[in-house]
């Protein structure tokens, strides 16, 4: 029984034959596993060792030293705020703080309806819209406290 | 590769292009610091250390990955390389606990070596350490996560030396860990080589943690007494009330055979010295019950008991069954103690290997013995039968490293899918039994094609053509070849031009095979009535004697009417019915109550490998020197109880042990010299031209006599020996041997890694090791 | 005139006397004084007999380095290390010394076991009456250099014992 549809197993396979060894998939294999099953499980540790010719003890260094692969459960929308510096002079610190007051979880929590996720990351490429926050894979810019309400909002209702 | 030119601190140094700078540093006697940096492991510039200046590079480099070339001027002691190492040194003292008086390390840590040599004493980091609490990843192995400097030495070790890959790096930056492989503890071979390689004392080892410290042992360089490979032990030694108490096993010096190599029976089964179930007191059956005696009045017994039978019933009436664990000397005197003074060719051991079928296989080819060190330098080397990664460790740590370093070729043949498969180049499952078939194929006898089937055959024809023209081959094979099969893995390596080398199992078989503990040969595989021991000896029984077999049925007929048996237990070994022996008067040698031992009417406590001095000669025929290490009080060699029956049997014990009569009788060894060094006493005595005095329990006149009259065995340097290095003996070429001694008695210990024969069976760190492997359950087990 | 400044003499003397009687006395009343010392007393750096500290908790504060008796230049230190156990923890780190024997025979009281000492554990005291009459009496075990428990701990210690046995006694 493998922990992953059957389609990403087959895309896997295909896309394998394009690499040059099993392990530089590896990534890739891991975060699309990831997004399809939420976070990687022991399941889905060992299925994608053996898929890349690994020892899980190596599948799971890569995991531990990539911030953005998770072993643990993440809310339905992962929250992402940039405290880096052109977000921090921008009050990204004042942001994150009041995402932890409106969700009432802190970095890395959960909320306990499992529906959102919240951590402190690093720049993630939107210096120029500073401050900026990541929902899954949704960039939301230019952001003040009021703004990401809105945002939360959004995602709640949906 | 091309020599070139290169200056380090305005020396002129010349050195293959390519080589590593810190190893040009390092032969020139330039030291530069380094952690991460180790020898034949892959290159990783972790611990930043080794920074040198090389001139118009614009920063500093790391020596340890800078591969020098033509007209480099390095400068290694300036002020800004020793600030350098200085600050590097701060940062790895960081985090790193101040325990220094309880940490194992302390003492021979590097970190510490550095920071006294660098001086990285004050601290301007002010947040406070992290603190992580010790864990226990297996019953040997504890890790200290604080104390690691993150050099990944023991990851590399692990997955690149051993092939266990237990070991890995997770996090990154300063928040890295070394993780097992099974999230809290450790599944894998246990050999501890982490432990050994770890520079700090992040990773400590179970059976020596918190015992005691570096300089307060006593260094003791031995060989190791478990399986047949003959690795060099360092054994560490303290004072304990009951005699010296070994501590600690590992190779401190790093020089012998195996280098840096021990694995986990090397580095922890020493334990067995110092069992609770060890025997102290010779015991005498009274009663029916086996009871305390004195040494006096069992010796007295024992002596009294077989001159009476010799001289009432013949020589023939006794019959002597060695060890695969004593020495050479203790094996050469036992078998010229039941020929000579028993007047009995009835000796026998137990055999795990058919030396004297390969010693007469060997007769009238060209065809040599392969060393230890052979296999780590061949180019091609070809594996028939056997498991080395469970039963000769060593020679499969060799066989990788040479794959790994030298890009040597391996060719297996087996009829498992063993693990050093994964290093061959070409692999042949054949059906268990028919490796000597293989072998025949392999040489070109296309008619035993058959025999190995259809797949096997493709596989071992491939094999055939990639071997065509193989150089420096080595041809190893295990106990499945035996009898008159051996002829057929003696003319692959007459075809291949190979060297050849048989794998016997305990540390001494194949010593106590060239010692001639046979019923039919005598030492170096000599007829029973070679002209070279008669001439030295006198007249000896000329028929052969009983093998064990033999023995037994004779003993169930009460022909044999008495059996000495010395450190072996061969009840287990050839399942002997126990009601068969009880009329016989059995006298046993052995350091437990073993299941041959309860059986005795006389028990005499004997020191093991670990309490006693000479030699043991390995599998492939390297000739090592074993030391006193420990001591247990009330026990005694092997050597001595011997020679203390022939005494009490009114021989002449000169005649037995020729003190001093030998033209070689120059070096007295048995004094316990620093590992590693030659033994300032010996060498003395030379240079003044001195012998030394002899007594009767001196083995070195055993190995004198041996060194004079076995073929094979006087070649090898004694000085070499002594000194702590291997010689390589021949006495396998040099030998008659026999092909026609019964190859069924021929039992194989199959030991795995975790077992040695009756002896591992009284070792506590073995023992936790297989219960905690119990424990896992079976379908989480990873196959290492 | 000879009396007279003999006379004189012997009154400046006396007036010595007389003065110094109204003072504290300096002279020691060793061996029938009072105090573990019987009543000789010391200046604060005498070395003698070694004490092996304990800490606040009662803990002894040895940890088994081995660096008293590597720096010993007598050679008169032997320890035997063990390691704690959390059932038996016996000093503040993970070792400690299971056996620690003093050789008075041999020690020349020259205080470089307790330089060397990382942990403050080994130290001078001031006990001096060591003359025996066997020579194997001077080989100090560790129970009779070790401080005493302190009062407070030795009591909450032993009510912990007969909290932890009183459910074995109720059987």
């Amino acid at each position: 029984m493998i922990p992953v549809s059957e389609q990403l197993d087959h895309f896997f396979t295909e896309k394998m034959k394009e690499y040059p060894t099993q392990r530089s998939f590896l990534v890739p294999m891991l975060l699309y596993a990831q997004d399809e099953l939420g976070c990687l499980s022991n399941q889905a540790v060992e299925y994608i060792a053996g898929k890349a010719g690994l020892s899980q003890l190596e599948v799971r260094n890569v995991i531990s030293y990539y911030s953005m692969l998770t072993t643990k459960p993440r809310g339905r929308f992962h929250v992402q705020v940039c405290t880096n510096i052109c977000c921090q002079l921008r009050g990204a610190e004042d942001l994150f703080e009041h995402c932890k007051q409106r969700l009432g979880i802190g970095h890395k929590g959960v909320t306990s309806d499992e529906q959102f996720s919240l951590e402190e990351v690093e720049c993630i490429g939107a210096c120029s819209w500073a401050p900026a926050a990541q929902v899954n894979y949704d960039f939301h810019e230019n952001l003040t406290p009021e703004k990401m309400d809105q945002v939360l909002d959004e995602y709640r209702s949906r | 590769m091309a020599d070139v030119t290169i200056t380090i601190d305005g020396n002129k140094v010349t050195a293959p292009a390519g080589t590593l700078l810190i190893e040009v540093c390092k032969s020139i006697g330039t030291e530069v610091p380094a952690f991460c940096y180790y020898p034949g492991l892959s290159l990783q510039a972790a611990c930043r250390m080794c920074l040198v200046e090389i001139e118009k590079m614009p920063k500093m480099q790391t020596a340890c990955t800078v591969p020098i070339s033509e007209g480099m001027v390095v400068h290694t002691t300036t002020d800004k390389v020793r600030q350098a190492r200085k600050s590097t040194l701060e940062f790895l003292l960081g985090n790193h606990p101040l325990d220094c008086p309880v940490c194992d390390a302390g003492g021979e840590c590097e970190l510490q070596d550095m920071t006294f040599s660098y001086g990285a004493a004050e601290s301007k980091f002010m947040e406070a350490k992290l603190h992580r609490d010790e864990q226990q990843w297996s019953p040997v192995v504890f890790f200290d996560r604080p104390r690691c400097i993150l050099c990944y030495r023991c990851v590399r070790v692990c997955g690149e030396a051993m092939d266990v890959w237990a070991l890995g790096v997770q996090n990154r930056g300063s928040a890295s860990i070394i993780a097992p492989n099974e999230g809290d503890h450790l599944e894998c071979e246990e050999c501890g080589m982490c432990i050994d390689i770890c520079p700090v004392g992040a990773l400590t080892s179970g059976a020596y943690r918190y015992k005691t410290r570096p300089w307060e042992m006593k260094h003791v360089g031995t060989t190791c007494m478990h399986c047949g490979d003959g690795c060099k032990t360092t054994l560490g030694v303290r004072r304990h009330e009951t005699g010296m108490q070994i501590v600690r096993g590992d190779n401190r010096d790093k020089s012998g055979i195996n280098g840096d190599f021990l694995c986990i029976k090397g580095r922890y089964a020493f334990d067995v010295t110092h069992s609770d179930e060890r025997l102290t007191q010779p015991l005498v059956r009274h009663e029916g019950r086996l009871t305390p005696a004195t040494w006096e009045a069992a010796l007295e017994l024992v002596a009294s008991t077989f001159k009476r039978i010799r001289d009432e019933h013949g020589g023939s009436a006794i019959g002597v069954i060695g060890s695969n664990r004593t020495t050479n000397e203790e094996n050469y005197l036992l078998q010229k103690f039941a020929r000579v003074v028993l007047g009995s060719n009835n000796i026998d051991h137990h055999r795990t290997a058919d030396f004297p079928a390969l010693a007469a296989a060997l007769k009238n080819t060209q065809v040599r013995t392969a060393g230890m060190r052979d296999v780590f330098n061949a180019k091609t080397i070809l594996l028939i039968g056997n498991n080395p990664t469970d039963q000769h460790p060593l020679l499969a740590w060799q066989i990788r490293n040479n794959v790994r370093l030298h890009k040597a070729r391996l060719f297996v043949v087996n009829a498992q899918d063993i693990k050093l498969h994964r290093q061959a180049t070409a692999f042949a499952q054949v059906p268990s039994g028919s490796e000597a078939f293989a072998a025949a194929f392999l040489a070109g006898n296309d008619s035993v094609g058959e025999s190995v089937g259809g797949d096997a055959r493709n596989a071992l024809l491939a094999m055939r053509q990639a071997l065509k023209g193989a150089e420096e081959a080595v041809v190893i094979f295990g106990s499945e070849i035996r009898g008159a099969q051996v002829k057929a893995a003696v003319n692959l390596a007459s075809a291949l031009n190979a060297k050849i080398a048989c794998l016997g199992d305990y540390a001494n078989s194949r010593g106590a095979a060239d010692m001639g503990l046979y019923p039919d040969l005598l030492p170096g595989y000599a007829q029973t009535s070679s002209e070279i021991f008669t001439g030295h000896w006198g007249a000896l029984p000329e028929q052969p004697g009983w093998n064990i077999e033999q023995m037994v049925n004779a003993a169930r007929d009460g022909q044999l009417r008495a059996l000495l048996c010395v450190g072996s237990n061969p009840v287990v070994r050839y399942n002997v019915d126990p009601f068969v022996l009880q009329k016989t008067f059995l006298v046993v040698n052995e350091m437990f109550m073993t299941e041959t031992a309860s059986l005795a009417t006389v028990v005499l406590p004997a020191a093991c490998a670990y309490e006693k001095s000479g030699t043991f000669t390995n599998t492939m025929g390297d000739l090592q020197v074993v030391k006193k290490a420990g001591d247990l009080a009330g026990t005694k060699p092997d050597f001595e109880i011997v020679i203390e029956i022939a005494d009490r049997m009114g021989f002449d014990v000169r005649k037995l042990v020729s003190l001093g009569g030998g033209t070689r009788a120059d070096m007295g060894q048995s004094r316990g010299a620093q590992t590693g060094e030659a033994d300032r006493h010996a060498v003395w005595l030379e240079a003044q031209n001195l012998e030394p005095r002899m007594t009767p329990f001196d083995p070195a006149a055993v190995l004198d006599e041996i060194q004079r009259l076995v073929p094979g065995y006087g070649e090898a340097s004694r000085l070499n020996v002594a000194a702590g290095n291997d010689e390589h003996t021949t006495a396998l070429e040099a030998g008659q041997g026999s092909a026609t001694s019964d190859p069924d008695l021929v039992v194989p210990s199959e030991d795995t890694l975790f077992t040695s024969g009756t002896l591992g069976r009284y070792s506590n760190t073995l023992h936790s090791v297989i219960e905690s492997r119990r424990k896992v359950p079976a379908d989480k087990k990873t196959p290492v | 005139m000879n009396a007279i400044r003999a006379i004189g003499g012997i009154l400046k003397g006396m007036s010595v006397t007389f003065r110094e009687m109204f003072r504290p006395t300096i002279v020691e009343n060793y061996p029938d004084g009072a105090g573990p010392y019987k009543g000789a007393r010391f200046e604060p750096r005498f070395r003698g007999l070694h004490v092996l500290q304990r800490d606040e908790s009662g803990l002894e504060k040895c940890v088994a380095c081995f660096l008293c008796a590597a720096a010993c230049p007598s050679n008169c230190i032997y320890i035997e290390a063990a390691e704690n156990t959390a059932e038996r923890r016996i000093s503040g780190a993970e070792r400690y010394a299971e056996v620690y024997n003093i050789d008075y025979n041999r020690c020349i009281f020259c205080g470089f076991c307790v330089e060397a000492c990382p942990t403050d554990a080994i130290t001078h005291g001031h006990g001096f009456e060591l003359a025996t009459f066997n020579a194997s009496n001077l080989v100090y075990r560790k129970e009779q250099l070790l401080a005493p428990m302190p009062k407070e701990i030795q009591s909450a210690v032993q009510r912990e014992e007969l909290r932890a046995h009183a459910p074995e006694m109720a059987h």
